[in-house]
């Protein structure tokens, strides 16, 4: 779902920022949102002093969204990687641009994308 | 285990949880319930108890113990790898997945539908901390065993049906459009499983004919601040599509 991201055409946001916690997103409140991401998805003990954050910074409703877009995802990936999804031509080309770039091309399931 | 007042209430929560979200969420639990076309209602439950049976144990929690009906082998594996081993999921161990007594492609499919909606409905009560919800009542009934006839290999593991290709029963999964996305087509070869991925993608996250237009006036983060966090979670889960 990663590379999914890169046939958006989304200006705002630096791709780098989504794996390297030392570089900015470029997305108001993109550290809050990473941390109660990374807490949630990784069950680390401040999962409630991230919430709690993040609720502070912009409110209850953006922390339910936030959490649906994470429960989101957890299902997305699944179903990408339950099934082997092959990317399109299109998204391979475009996205061998920064792909290394992220590391992502470590990823044990690129073999599934990748074939 | 079992619950026989109306799901998804959110009323002991003081997070403020849309209405529109809650309803999808009983949605989902009235589609576990049913027979589906190759489990029936006890089995896709028991599918369900074994999604978090798998979730206990990643997160060393006591066993919340087994669902109502037994699995075959190869299926409970398959809950408990979609949970808890996801980087390593591979071909080879999907080919042996769906050669396994008891199991099929559409088997398999049937049970990812299961797997992938009961976990992310689990996943934002964990991520606020919310209680899960007892899993509903079985009903009763047979699985229907129809499989869409317009399915073909595309490329995924299983094969998959192109909007090109549907026919009657399934014309409505893809809203009508003439293209759509791999990770949409994915599960195709259960309907219903398309049919449920877009009900609760709409609700979590943006429906698909949001795709490209303007934001919903209910959706508080904004697009870019959505795609941060879906592209850390990813990454989290060391998912390279």
């Amino acid at each position: 779902m990663l590379l999914g991201r890169s046939s958006q055409d989304n200006d705002a946001l630096n791709l780098n920022g989504t794996v390297f916690n030392e570089v900015d997103s470029g997305v108001e409140h993109g550290e809050a949102l990473l941390r109660y991401s990374d807490a949630a998805v990784g069950r680390t003990a401040d999962l409630a002093q991230a919430r709690e954050a993040l609720n502070a910074e912009i409110g209850p409703d953006a922390v339910v969204d936030c959490a649906a877009t994470i429960a989101n995802f957890q299902r997305m990936v699944r179903i990408a990687d339950g099934c082997g999804i092959p990317l399109d031509p299109f998204s391979r080309q475009e996205s061998a641009k920064w792909r290394d770039g992220l590391g992502i091309d470590t990823f044990r399931s690129r073999g599934n994308t990748f074939g | 285990m079992t619950t026989m007042t109306a799901p998804f209430a959110y009323r002991d929560t003081s997070w403020p949880v849309l209405e529109r979200m809650a309803a999808a969420h009983r949605r989902s639990w009235t589609m576990l319930a049913e027979p589906g076309e190759w489990w029936t209602g006890a089995e896709r439950i028991s599918i369900a108890a074994e999604c978090r049976r798998a979730s206990a144990l990643v997160d060393g929690l006591p066993d919340p113990g087994p669902g109502p009906a037994e699995l075959p082998d190869a299926a409970a594996f398959a809950v408990h790898k979609l949970i808890g081993d996801l980087p390593n999921v591979t071909r080879e161990w999907y080919d042996e997945t769906i050669s396994a007594e008891g199991m099929s492609d559409a088997h398999y499919i049937e049970l990812l539908g299961v797997v992938v909606h009961v976990w992310s409905i689990d996943e934002f009560h964990r991520a606020l901390e919310i209680e899960l919800e007892p899993l509903p009542d079985p009903l009763p009934g047979a699985p229907t065993q129809t499989r869409p006839a317009g399915a073909k290999d595309h490329g995924s593991w299983p094969l998959t049906i192109l909007p090109e290709d549907l026919d009657a029963p399934e014309a409505d999964i893809y809203g009508g459009s003439e293209r759509t996305a791999n990770v949409r087509a994915a599960m195709s070869l259960h309907p219903d499983s398309v049919r449920w991925l877009s009900d609760l993608f709409d609700a979590h996250y943006l429906s698909w004919v949001e795709i490209g237009a303007e934001q919903e006036p209910y959706r508080v983060l904004s697009r870019p601040q959505r795609e941060l966090v879906a592209a850390r979670v990813s990454a989290l889960n060391e998912c390279f599509y």
